[in-house]
């Protein structure tokens, strides 16, 4: 196991509200990690902050084996990095039809000119089909993504984030408005592309991460509370106090 | 790709089908042939309907496809049509002026020749002295390179701007506006070099063509008209199908997915933006010869205004939508202010539609919005049955 991204002493503010408060925290590849915490804990700000939506106030983000810092890179260049990023609302084209959706994320050049000379090649049918095969959308390959049901958008979205092949995949609630069943096909996605990649799982659901069998990490009032297996964090009092506790509640 | 792209849209094919059989039935019912069913003067109407038809679907790709309410592309389109009018008028005037010359003993001198000429396209203004904007008007190549080259670079430099400081929606659309505006206001001042509100007139006269009747040069044109727009039509359709219309339409429906997967959305917007302005630039150059007089009036706001409620009752993300708006509303606004509507006599008051058809445009624009957001192609909808 390498070190893949590394967020050190990073803190931003939103109008007087620090959001992020000298957060530090890596990631390994591969790694499977949930990351837990209250609302407002900044668990969405720092996906922003990594993805490249938001820059910090102070702190480094460092990615991959050259070092390169994250700051200053545009979305889609940190994309291009390998970076996926699943929102927490499902976010598909519903216009197109479900293989358009994954045609577009596959890797493959994206400035104007190449996609406009771009040609549908064996190759890249093959992926899409694998890919589909993967989320449960292969017999619906050339249905309008529009049509398909909540869960399913979850996956094609997930699915989409496959086809980009990236190193690091940041996902917000993968399970919010799942049947308990979906929820088992989504927590086996997850796990079987964390084998070769990290995969980190924002979520509110402890049922649901207990499920991925992690190592989880807690966050609250925008830096690191608490690090460990889910059994750990959870018999952690302070965790009880600001997260469990205020949930029971 | 010819193959694979016309069978996946076979819309393209039956657009230029009716638009060859229009052009041709056009052609054979117009005076040069003698049928003489449809006069010049319509002709010259369907021809600059055929340029209009040619800028909405231009419309149709940055806003339909795209989601960039652009509120400026008839800025493009008149700096399209001063282009060309720049060597019309020059070439017709030099022509005028060495006729006129040429009695003289002393063969005139360039110098005399050119200030001649100065003085016959800038007298109105008070003016006789060539402004430099003018240096290339002497050769149709380089004013047919500008027709390209002016609106493309101006997209280019504004939408770089524009897009790269991420400003979206309406914002976007005031701006744009805010460009066609200045754009306008400037023309309109006697001293911009192209003859303030007087325009650029006698376009309809070709040099070179002083005996040809207009008959013939207005077939001319609406053969050349027809032609832009199959060409357009095909080269758009090629645009917004496949992968290219995938992520243009990706990034009208969601700009920040487009983004995380990795595609520079900046890119292309400003590839769209500057190629559809492109083509609004070589719409206007056909019109205008048609028209035969462009004043900065053409480029007021109120234009482009139009244009979008022409792509908006046509059908949005539609080509055939947008030809069908331009078309319909366009003729419709010509017959309705022309006189060509009968005037409704309700007895305590008479609807005149000179004066009633701006408000029957805007009841009809707000009945299409509500109840038929589609607009007019989305009835099409209804005749192709889904396959299923």
């Amino acid at each position: 196991m390498s070190m893949l991204l590394e967020v050190s002493g990073v803190s931003v503010s939103f109008d007087g509200f620090r959001a992020i408060n000298n957060l530090s925290i890596n990631f390994a590849e591969p790694e499977l990690r949930a990351i837990i915490g209250p609302n407002g804990a900044g668990k969405t700000t720092f996906m922003d902050i990594v993805t490249g939506k938001t820059k910090p106030d102070e702190g480094t983000v460092i990615w991959g084996e050259r070092n390169i810092s994250l700051l200053g890179m545009s979305e889609s260049d940190i994309a291009m990095e390998g970076i996926g990023r699943k929102f927490q609302k499902p976010t598909v084209f519903e216009d197109q039809t479900v293989r358009q959706n994954l045609a577009m994320a596959l890797k493959n050049p994206r400035g104007p000119f190449a996609v406009l000379m771009h040609k549908k090649t064996a190759k890249n049918g093959v992926r899409i089909e694998e890919i589909a095969e993967e989320i449960g959308l292969l017999g619906s390959l050339t249905r309008i993504a529009g049509e398909l049901s909540h869960g399913q958008k979850q996956w094609l979205e997930i699915g989409m984030l496959l086809a980009q092949e990236p190193r690091l995949l940041l996902v917000d609630e993968p399970a919010a408005g799942m049947t308990v069943e979906e929820r088992e096909k989504t927590t086996d996605i997850l796990k079987r592309a964390a084998e070769t990649r990290a995969v980190v799982v924002v979520e509110h659901d402890m049922e649901f991460v207990r499920r991925l069998n992690c190592k989880v990490t807690v966050l609250h009032e925008g830096s690191v509370l608490a690090e460990g297996n889910l059994d750990h964090v959870t018999s952690n009092p302070r965790v009880i106090e600001v997260y469990l506790g205020r949930s029971h509640a | 790709m010819n193959k694979t792209f016309i069978a996946q849209n076979p819309s393209v094919l039956w657009f230029l089908a009716f638009l060859g059989i229009f052009t041709v039935a056009v052609t054979l019912l117009s005076e040069v042939t003698g049928v003489d069913v449809i006069s010049t003067s319509f002709v010259k109407t369907l021809g600059k309907t055929l340029c209009l038809c040619l800028i909405a679907i231009a419309m149709d790709v940055v806003w339909g496809y795209c989601g960039i309410l652009s509120l400026g592309h008839f800025a493009f389109f008149g700096i399209g049509g001063y282009a060309i009018g720049m060597w019309l008028m020059y070439a017709r005037t030099e022509g005028i002026v060495l006729d006129s010359l040429a009695g003289q003993a002393l063969p005139a001198t360039p110098q005399e020749i050119s200030d001649a000429i100065g003085n016959q396209i800038f007298g109105v203004v008070g003016s006789a002295e060539f402004p430099m904007i003018w240096s290339f008007a002497d050769s149709l190549f380089l004013q047919l390179l500008m027709v390209v080259l002016i609106p493309g670079l101006l997209a280019l430099v504004f939408g770089w701007l524009a897009f790269r400081s991420r400003v979206t929606g309406v914002y976007l659309s005031i701006l744009t506006q805010a460009m066609t505006l200045a754009l306008s206001l400037y023309l309109f001042q006697n001293d911009s070099g192209l003859r303030g509100n007087n325009g650029l007139s006698g376009l309809q006269n070709i040099p070179g063509f002083e005996a040809t009747p207009q008959a013939t040069i207005s077939i001319v044109f609406f053969i050349a008209s027809a032609v832009a727009l199959g060409a357009g039509y095909v080269f758009f359709a090629w645009i917004v199908s496949g992968k290219m219309g995938s992520v243009i339409k990706g990034i009208r429906d969601n700009e920040a997915r487009v983004r995380f997967l990795g595609y520079h959305v900046e890119s292309y917007k400003l590839f769209v933006f500057t190629i559809t302005a492109v083509i609004s630039g070589i719409a206007g150059a056909l019109y205008y010869p048609q028209a035969g007089i462009i004043n900065p009036g053409e480029i007021a706001p109120i234009a482009s205004i139009y244009l979008a409620v022409w792509v908006a009752i046509g059908g949005r993300g539609r080509l055939y939508g947008a030809v069908i708006g331009a078309a319909f509303v366009s003729l419709a606004s010509s017959w309705f202010t022309g006189g060509g509507a009968p005037d409704i006599n309700l007895g305590f008051y008479v609807i005149q539609w000179t004066d009633w058809w701006l408000v029957l445009l805007g009841v009809t624009f707000v009945a299409v919005t509500l109840f038929f957001p589609k607009g007019i192609g989305g009835l099409f909808d209804y005749l192709v049955r889904k396959p299923e």
